[in-house]
């Protein structure tokens, strides 16, 4: 059995995942793991943060520049660290270094599938009705965000998560069988949702 | 691009001895596959003649266009499979391995038959004359034939240098160059099978080269393996590794677009044998090329990883180091083709005719060459240190983007040698366009660190 165990949570964007991340690892007392896991990932491999901000999982755009990005690793004599395939090695490698270190809570970036074979592990996915992120956005928003606007920033940032994961992983984003639990935190609330997370934790993981 | 966790020596160790190391490898491979080049056609010079040298000449495009398709499965699913062995994903990694193989199995027979159903029309639009076609048609259709041998030949070797068995696929590299020198030797010069007997030795060395890796993946212990019910496609699995293949394919695809023209202004400026001078001239290039490649495969995890680790005076001093060997290849190749072409020459071809339209090409072509070197590496460094954009940008200008321009104008004026003359023009070009681009990057570099 692993020394640590650890809590992973996928969530659409704006549907409050961080939020939830926060309630439930305070009640835990273990940290969160965010952006943080970026930094940490800079730390183990001596790159500067830059590199794995820039190949996070929101910014990984279509198209053209993702044609080029693929240019880099694009041959099988010589490998480039700077790839996007490298990067999300080096910080798959911080999130396996943190788990064998600490509890905690992972959001997002894949880590799901990077802690696969751990087996104290409870993974989590948060959903929320569109109108209620649409609202969201635009409560959080500066001025001169509209719900058109919020709705299109919204699918374009879940489909950029889901094509991260499903690129990585190759499995389906936000399917619920890669996952313990889904909530739906408009109908549940933030609180409830950690109460829930909390207490399924605490009898799957044997804290 | 075996193992991607980050060797500490990369930041540490001496610039040169890193540098001289990753090169080794490199080079043997870059070598390998140009000597395969020479090899043929030098075979095919002697044992058959000028013009089957030129009719050989007119089936390159088609070769590319295989050869592009080939890198796209090759580059898209080694990237995959490696980035799963990266994550201890085996059993993905073995699907990946599984659908490659369907896919090189369903292109390379696709594009095998096809090519044979209109293999007339193609082989004149690349330039085919009633005297070459001949030729053409005798060479390409035993290749086209073996052409699914051909792609899962290659796309294994790209499988293998992925699964961390680098040495495996040069084994394989160099096994099919050794044999394929012998065959040709045995087909050409014995049996005098003619432009055939060449085609039949590429064929049957791949084939063996591709019994031997099955023996090798056939090992149920390595984390690749042959394995029943891995073969069957899978649309998300097909989708990524076309997505990230797609790239080089198109790379090498344009490298077909520029042949074919060279092809037909030669025909329509000179005649068949300028196209079999070409070839010649193409071979020799191909060569120095590969070499300073070989060094640029060094410079990239070096470079990229100092860059990453944000130690500039380190990334400047192997860009430094590489663009010194690039321009000493590009140089001695430069050297060779201006006072010593006949050398060179001798080696294809004792024909007259072509071995003077050949010397004309040589030393047109080549005539910015100790310049082209650091053009090469400049472009590549770019790639290195994380900017695709610049760097595609640099390896289609030289190749593509200004050499086409001036294979349409120059002819007009100056006839055949307008095509040769397009060449040094256009390396020239993408020189000054390469410094433009990398002169303000290492100023910025200087200033960071």
């Amino acid at each position: 059995m692993d020394k640590h165990y650890c809590i992973c949570i996928g969530r659409m964007f704006c549907s409050g995942g961080r939020n939830i991340a926060a309630l439930v690892a305070e009640r835990l007392g273990i940290k969160v793991y965010d952006r943080d896991l970026l930094k940490k990932a800079a730390q183990n491999t001596g790159f500067s943060e830059e590199f794995f901000a820039e190949a996070d999982e929101e910014k990984t755009r279509k198209g053209l520049r993702a044609l080029f990005m693929n240019h880099l690793s694009s041959n099988g004599l010589s490998s480039n660290y700077l790839s996007n395939e490298s990067i999300f090695n080096m910080q798959s490698d911080a999130i396996r270094h943190i788990h064998e270190q600490e509890d905690c809570v992972f959001i997002g970036r894949c880590s799901d599938y990077v802690l696969r074979e751990s087996d104290r592990l409870l993974n989590v996915f948060i959903s929320a009705r569109t109108d209620d992120r649409v609202a969201r956005v635009c409560r959080h928003a500066d001025e001169g965000m509209t719900p058109s606007k919020a709705l299109s920033l919204i699918e374009d940032i879940d489909r950029k998560r889901a094509s991260y994961y499903n690129y990585f992983t190759g499995r389906k984003w936000g399917d619920s069988a890669n996952y313990d639990i889904c909530l739906n935190s408009t109908v549940l609330g933030f609180d409830k949702c950690a109460d829930i997370i909390v207490e399924l934790a605490k009898e799957k993981l044997g804290i | 691009m075996a193992e991607l966790k980050t060797p500490q020596e990369l930041g540490t160790e001496k610039i040169g001895k890193l540098l001289i190391r990753y090169a080794v490898p490199a080079m043997i491979a870059m070598l390998a596959s140009s000597l395969y080049n020479i090899v043929d056609r030098a075979f095919i010079g002697h044992g058959v003649g000028a013009m089957a040298l030129s009719g050989l000449a007119v089936t390159f495009p088609l070769m590319n266009l295989s050869a592009a398709l080939g890198s796209m499965v090759g580059v898209g699913s080694g990237t995959m499979i490696s980035l799963k062995l990266g994550q201890k994903d085996n059993e993905s990694a073995q699907k990946l391995f599984g659908n490659s193989v369907t896919m090189n199995i369903i292109i390379g027979v696709s594009f095998g038959l096809l090519s044979l159903i209109f293999i007339n029309p193609i082989l004149r639009l690349f330039g085919a004359t009633d005297v070459t076609i001949g030729y053409a048609r005798e060479y390409m259709t035993i290749i086209l034939i073996g052409n699914a041998f051909t792609h899962l030949y290659l796309g294994i070797n790209c499988i293998l240098r992925a699964a961390g068995h680098p040495n495996k696929a040069m084994v394989a590299t160099i096994g099919t160059v050794l044999l394929n020198t012998l065959l040709d030797y045995l087909f050409i010069m014995v049996f005098k099978w003619g432009i055939k007997g060449a085609a039949i030795a590429t064929v049957i060395s791949q084939v063996l080269a591709f019994v031997w890796q099955c023996i090798q993946l056939s090992d149920k212990s390595e984390l690749i393996h042959l394995q029943r019910g891995i073969y069957r496609l899978r649309k998300d699995l097909v989708k990524n590794i076309i997505t990230i293949g797609l790239s080089p394919c198109l790379m090498n695809a344009a490298a077909c677009f520029v042949v074919l023209l060279i092809n037909r202004g030669l025909l329509k400026y000179g005649s068949d044998v300028a196209i079999g001078a070409y070839s010649i001239v193409n071979s020799i290039g191909f060569l120095i090329v590969m070499m300073v490649m070989g060094f640029n495969q060094a410079m990239q995890p070096i470079a990229g990883y100092n860059y990453g680790a944000r130690q500039y005076d380190r990334v400047l001093r192997v860009l430094y180091l590489t663009m010194f060997f690039g321009t000493c290849v590009t140089t001695l190749g430069f050297a060779i083709a201006e006072f010593l072409p006949d050398m060179c020459i001798r080696i294809f071809t004792d024909d007259p005719e072509l071995t003077a339209i050949a010397r004309v090409g040589m030393r047109l072509t080549f005539l910015i060459f100790p310049l082209v070197g650091s053009q090469m590496v400049s472009g590549n460094f770019f790639q290195s240190i994380g900017m695709p954009g610049k760097s595609i940008l640099m390896s289609l200008s030289r190749q593509l983007l200004l050499l086409i321009p001036f294979l349409l104008i120059l002819p007009r004026f100056y006839g055949i040698n307008g095509i040769w003359y397009s060449m040094p023009a256009s390396d020239i070009l993408s020189v000054i366009l390469g410094f433009s681009l990398l002169i303000p990057q290492i100023r910025k570099l200087k200033k960071q660190s």
